[in-house]
C-alpha cells in the first residue's frame, strides 16, 4: 500500500527521536585542503562560497528558532543579533564573509592610523554616507563619537566596552557623556587618545557594532530611558533597515519580539560608498517554532534559510539528503570543561593535568554530533584566529596529557600520583560540585565529564540547570566555589588572540561580587602578566605570536580541559545562494546572500 | 444572585493577589538568573549591575518590591517591563492574546461539538460496536502527547513539508483582522490538535454522565408523557448531564488561555503560552509573572461564568 511507504517512515523517524547522535558515523570523505577541519565533499564552507555574481532582487525568508537578544547596536553581542546588525549598521570596520582577521574599512575610508607610541588612533570616515529615514542626514564623526560614548551609558550597558576601550582616556569613569579621549577635530575625522599603548587592540575592536554611528540629536532622548529605547527606534547606515514608521518606530512594525522582524532596503544607502553587494530587496525573519519543523521547511522549501543552529536530526538529514544545502563553518567557538583553579583540589596543577588526560574528549564530541560539527580541541586559540598555528595547530602542544582524545587513565594516574596520591586515585575527602546545563548535548557532555572525575576517585555532586542560570548564578561566581563546569564555551568578539583568551583566562578580570566569564577562576600571575604585556603589543603578527605563547602557557598549566572546536552547520533552501560569515559562526550574511 | 456574583468577584481579587504573591516569592527563592546580571550582559561590571539593580528596585526590601508591583497591577494595570524584549509586559501579552484566544476558542468549539456528539451517541447505544470504537479512539487520542500529535499532523498534512499537502504549515498563522480566510485555514491543524485530546475526554465524560442521567425517574416520566425521544434526550437528558462538562470546560479554556505552549510552539503561533515559555528559558521574570497573573485571571473569570451558567442551565440551582 503506497500510503504506508510514505507515512510509516515519517512515524518511524519521529519514534527514533530528534536527537540522532550518530553524525560521527557520517565520517569524512574530505577533499578540504585543511585536513584538520575534515569538511566532507559537497558541503559548503564560507571559504568556498562565491561572494559575488548574485542575482539581484527578491525576498528572503529567514526561519529562526531563537529571537534576537538585542537589536540596539550599542548592546548587541550574539551571533544571531549580528546578522541583522551588520546588514543595517556600518561600524568603522567590518569583515568580509570569508575573513576573520583582516577587517575592511566600512564607515572608515581607510585603515586606522596608529601612532608609533601606540597611544593614538586616527580614523577618517567616508563622505556621503547617510542615515536612513527619519534622520536622513549625512553621517559625521560626531555620530561615531556618540556611538562609542553611549556604550558607557548604564541605560545602554554595552557588555564589552570596558574590555576593549578602557585605555581610551576618560572611558573607565564615563557614564554616557562626552569622553575626554574621543575627539572629532572635523566632520570626518575621529581621534582616540589612550592612556596606555593599546591602540592595536582598540582599533581591532572597532569591528564591533558599538562603533556604528548613532545620530546624537535623535538618539539622546531614547538613551535617557532606563533602559535605552534607541533599539526600538533605531536608524540604519547599512544597505537594510528595520522597517519603521515615519517617526522611526521599529518596535511592533519592523520588529515584534518573539514573533518576527522585517528588514527592508535603506533608501539612503549608496552602493558606491559600500563594499556590500546587497542583492536582496527584503528579508522577512520569522521567530519561533520547533527546530525540526523549521529545518524541514527550509530544506524542502523555497527562498528560505535558517540562521540559528539547526537541530541535530536536521543536520543529519541535510548531510544525507540535501548536502548541497548544508554549510559547515569553522571558527564557531569552543567548548571546554572549566575547573576551579582558585579553590579546591584543582589548585594542584597535576590534578588538572590528570583530569585533562582522563577526559574522553572524543565521546564528548560524539555527543555534540561528531566530526561533522566538532574538531578535537587541543589548546585554546581556535582555527582561523591569528596565532592558531603558532600555538600548536590542530595537534596542539606536545604533552602526554594532551595526546589521547579518548582519555588515558594510565597517564591520568601518573599525574594523580605526582599530586601526592600514591594509589593513583584521589583520596582527599572533598566532594566536588559539578554544575552543567540541561538539554542535549550539554547534559550528556556533563555526564561524560563527571564520569572522568569519578574514574579518578573523586566523589561528585552533579547538578544540571538551565544554561542561563548556570552562567549567571553558578559557574564563575566566586562565592559559589563550583569545582567543575563542563559545559562552558566561548566565541571570540573579533579575530585576535586577546578576544579568545583574555576574558576567559585573565585572573585580573575576576570580580568577587558578580559572575565571571573566567569560569575556572584562572588566576596565575605569570599568565596574567603575560596578558598585560600582550595587550600592548602592536602589529598583527607580533600580537599573534604573543597570544600564541600565552595559549601554550595555558596548556602547560592545564587551566581547563578543552574538548571541542565548534563547526557550525547552517542550512538553506535549494534556490538560495547563501554566503556565510566565517567571522560569525557561519551565519548567513544578508548583504551577500541572494536568490537563484 | 447579584450578591453571590459580587462575593465571587471579590474572592477572585483575593485569589489573584495570592497567586501574584506566590509567583513573586518563588522567583526570589528558587535558583534563577539574576535579572540585573541578565540585563548587564556578558561582561559583568559591578557598577553597571548595581545601577541596574537600583533601577529595577531590586535593592529594596521584598515587601516594598511586592507592594510597588501590586500597586502597578491593580491601579494602573502595569504588569512590568521586559528587559529581554525591551517592551512592556502588558503590551506583549495583549499583542499575543488574539492568537491564543483564536486557538483556544476555535479548538473548544471543535472539541465540544465533536466530544459531545460522540459522547451522546455512545451513551444512547452503550456497549455497541460504535460505542466501543469511539471510546477506544478516545483513549488513543487522550494518550497521544499534544506535541507529538502536532508534529505528526504537520509531517502528514502541512502544505510545505507534509506527505499529503493540504493545510498551511507551521508559521502560517495570520491574524483575523489581516486576512480572515488565511486566519481560518492556518488554524485548522492547530485546532484539530487542541481538540483531539480534549474531545476524547469530553466524549467519555458526556457518555458516563448521560448514561446516569438517562436512568433517572424524570426521564422515564418524560417518555411516559409521550415526548419524542429526541426531545427527551436533548431537552431533559443532556441538559442535566451537561453540568460536569461545563465545569471542566471553564477550567480547560481558562488553563489553555494561559498555557497552550505546546501547540503554539510546534505550529509557531505567537500566543501567550509561547511568550511564557520563551520568558522562562530566558529567565525573563516580569513576563512570567505577567502571564501567570493573566492565566489566573482567565481561570477565575471562567469559573465565575460557569457558576452563573449553572443557574441558567439547571433550574434546581439557585443562589441565595
Amino acid at each position: 500500500m503506497r500510503w504506508i511507504r510514505t507515512i510509516v517512515p515519517a512515524l518511524l523517524a519521529l519514534a527514533a527521536g530528534a536527537a540522532a547522535l550518530v553524525l560521527g558515523a557520517c565520517g569524512s570523505s574530505s577533499t578540504s585542503a585543511d585536513a584538520g577541519l575534515n569538511t566532507p565533499q559537497g558541503v559548503l564552507t564560507p571559504a568556498n562560497e562565491p561572494q559575488g555574481g548574485g542575482h539581484k532582487g527578491g525576498t528572503l525568508t529567514v526561519l529562526n528558532h531563537q529571537d534576537f537578544e538585542h537589536i540596539d547596536p550599542g548592546t548587541s553581542y550574539f551571533s544571531n543579533d549580528y546578522e541583522a546588525m551588520y546588514a543595517t549598521q556600518r561600524p568603522l570596520y567590518s569583515y568580509t564573509p570569508n575573513d576573520v582577521s583582516t577587517p575592511s574599512p566600512d564607515i572608515a575610508e581607510s585603515s586606522p592610523q596608529i601612532s608609533s607610541d601606540g597611544k593614538n588612533v586616527t580614523i577618517h570616515i567616508r563622505h556621503g554616507v547617510h542615515f536612513s529615514p527619519p534622520v536622513n542626514r549625512e553621517v559625521t564623526s560626531a555620530d561615531v563619537a556618540y556611538a562609542l560614548e553611549r556604550a558607557a551609558n548604564p541605560n545602554v550597558a554595552n557588555p564589552y566596552y570596558l574590555g576593549y576601550l578602557s585605555a581610551v582616556e576618560g572611558i573607565p569613569t564615563a557614564s554616557g557623556g562626552p569622553v575626554a579621549g574621543i575627539k572629532t577635530p572635523n566632520k570626518y575625522t575621529i581621534e582616540l587618545h589612550l592612556t596606555e599603548p593599546k591602540a592595536q587592540l582598540v582599533a581591532a575592536s572597532l569591528v564591533l557594532p558599538y562603533s556604528a554611528p548613532v545620530p546624537v540629536e535623535y538618539a539622546k532622548r531614547f538613551d535617557a530611558s532606563k533602559p535605552s529605547e534607541y533599539g526600538n527606534y533605531q536608524v540604519a547606515t547599512g544597505p537594510y533597515m528595520f522597517k519603521n514608521n515615519s517617526e522611526g518606530k521599529v518596535l511592533g512594525i519592523g520588529y515584534q519580539p518573539g514573533k518576527s522582524a522585517v528588514l527592508v532596503r535603506n533608501p539612503n544607502w549608496k552602493a558606491s560608498t559600500d563594499f556590500r553587494p546587497a542583492y536582496l530587496d527584503q528579508i522577512n525573519i520569522q521567530i519561533g517554532g520547533d527546530t525540526n519543523v523549521i529545518g524541514r521547511q527550509v530544506l524542502e522549501g523555497s527562498h528560505m534559510v535558517q540562521n540559528d543552529p539547526p537541530a541535530q536530526s536536521i543536520v543529519k538529514l541535510a548531510y544525507e539528503k540535501y548536502r548541497s544545502q548544508l554549510e559547515i563553518s569553522p571558527n564557531a567557538g569552543d567548548h571546554y570543561v572549566a575547573i576551579n583553579n582558585s579553590k579546591g583540589p584543582f589548585t594542584n596543577v597535576n590534578l588538572r593535568k590528570a583530569y585533562w588526560a582522563a577526559l574522553d574528549r572524543e565521546a564528548m564530541n560524539k555527543a555534540r554530533g561528531g566530526s561533522l560539527v566538532t574538531v578535537p580541541m587541543t589548546h585554546f586559540i581556535w582555527p582561523e584566529i591569528p596565532g592558531f598555528q603558532a600555538a600548536g595547530g590542530y595537534a596542539g602542544p606536545k604533552y602526554d596529557y594532551n595526546e589521547h582524545p579518548q582519555g588515558n587513565m594510565a597517564v591520568a594516574e601518573k599525574y594523580v600520583k605526582l599530586a601526592g596520591y600514591p594509589s593513583g586515585k584521589y583520596t582527599g575527602g572533598k566532594t566536588l560540585t559539578v554544575v552543567g546545563a540541561t538539554g542535549n548535548p550539554e547534559a550528556e557532555d556533563a555526564q561524560i565529564a563527571n564520569q572522568a572525575l569519578n574514574k579518578l576517585g573523586f566523589k561528585t555532586k552533579l547538578t544540571l540547570v538551565d544554561k542561563s542560570v548556570m552562567y549567571s548564578k553558578y559557574c564563575g561566581v566566586v562565592s559559589e566555589a563550583i569545582d567543575v563546569c563542563p559545559n562552558v564555551g566561548w566565541v571570540a568578539d573579533f579575530g585576535d588572540g586577546q578576544a579568545v583568551l583574555n576574558v576567559p583566562f585573565n585572573g585580573k578580570l575576576i570580580v568577587t561580587n558578580g559572575s565571571n566569564s573566567n569560569w575556572g577562576l584562572v588566576n596565575h600571575q605569570k599568565i596574567n602578566e603575560a596578558m598585560t604585556a600582550a595587550e600592548k603589543v602592536q602589529g598583527k603578527e607580533a600580537r599573534a605570536k604573543a597570544w600564541a605563547d600565552i595559549d601554550r602557557e595555558l596548556v602547560a598549566e592545564a587551566v581547563a580541559a578543552p574538548y571541542d572546536w565548534d563547526k557550525q552547520p547552517q542550512i538553506r533552501s535549494q534556490d538560495v545562494a547563501g554566503v556565510g560569515d566565517l567571522w560569525n559562526v557561519g551565519s548567513w550574511d544578508y548583504n551577500y546572500t541572494s536568490l537563484k | 444572585m447579584i450578591r453571590y456574583i459580587i462575593r465571587r468577584l471579590l474572592w477572585g481579587v483575593v485569589l489573584l493577589i495570592a497567586v501574584t504573591a506566590i509567583v513573586f516569592l518563588l522567583f526570589r527563592v528558587l535558583p534563577t538568573a539574576d535579572p540585573a546580571k541578565l540585563r548587564a550582559g556578558r561582561l559583568q561590571n559591578p557598577k553597571i549591575i548595581a545601577e541596574i539593580r537600583a533601577d529595577l528596585g531590586l535593592n529594596k526590601s521584598l515587601l516594598s518590591q511586592f507592594w510597588i508591583y501590586l500597586k502597578g497591577v491593580f491601579f494602573h494595570f502595569n504588569l512590568g517591563y521586559s528587559y529581554y524584549s525591551s517592551a512592556s509586559v502588558r503590551g506583549l501579552i495583549f499583542e499575543r492574546l488574539p492568537a491564543t484566544v483564536s486557538l483556544v476558542l476555535g479548538g473548544a468549539v471543535l472539541w465540544i461539538t465533536g466530544g459531545m456528539a460522540v459522547g451522546i451517541l455512545s451513551a444512547l447505544r452503550p456497549r455497541s460496536r460504535g460505542d466501543r470504537a469511539s471510546m477506544g479512539g478516545a483513549l488513543l487520542l487522550v494518550s497521544a502527547p499534544e506535541y507529538w500529535l502536532g508534529l505528526i499532523v504537520l509531517y502528514l498534512f502541512a502544505s510545505d513539508i507534509g506527505q499529503v499537502r493540504i493545510f498551511p504549515g507551521a508559521g502560517s498563522y495570520t491574524p483575523l483582522t489581516s486576512d480572515p480566510v488565511k486566519w481560518f485555514t492556518s488554524l485548522l491543524l492547530p485546532w484539530f490538535v487542541v481538540a483531539a485530546a480534549n474531545a476524547a475526554i469530553y466524549a467519555r465524560l458526556m457518555r458516563s454522565s448521560l448514561i446516569e442521567t438517562m436512568g433517572q425517574d424524570y426521564i422515564r416520566t418524560a417518555r411516559a408523557k409521550g415526548l419524542p425521544e429526541r426531545q427527551v434526550v436533548l431537552r431533559h437528558g443532556v441538559r442535566a448531564a451537561i453540568n460536569p462538562i461545563m465545569t471542566i470546560l471553564a477550567l480547560d479554556i481558562g488553563v489553555l488561555l494561559g498555557s497552550a505552549v505546546l501547540v503554539e510552539t510546534v505550529f509557531n503561533i505567537p500566543g501567550i503560552g509561547r511568550l511564557n515559555y520563551d520568558a522562562i528559558t530566558h529567565s525573563d521574570f516580569p513576563i512570567v509573572q505577567g502571564t501567570v497573573l493573566v492565566a489566573a485571571l482567565f481561570i477565575i473569570v471562567a469559573n465565575i461564568l460557569v457558576d452563573i451558567a449553572y443557574a441558567y442551565l439547571d433550574p434546581r440551582v439557585r443562589y441565595s
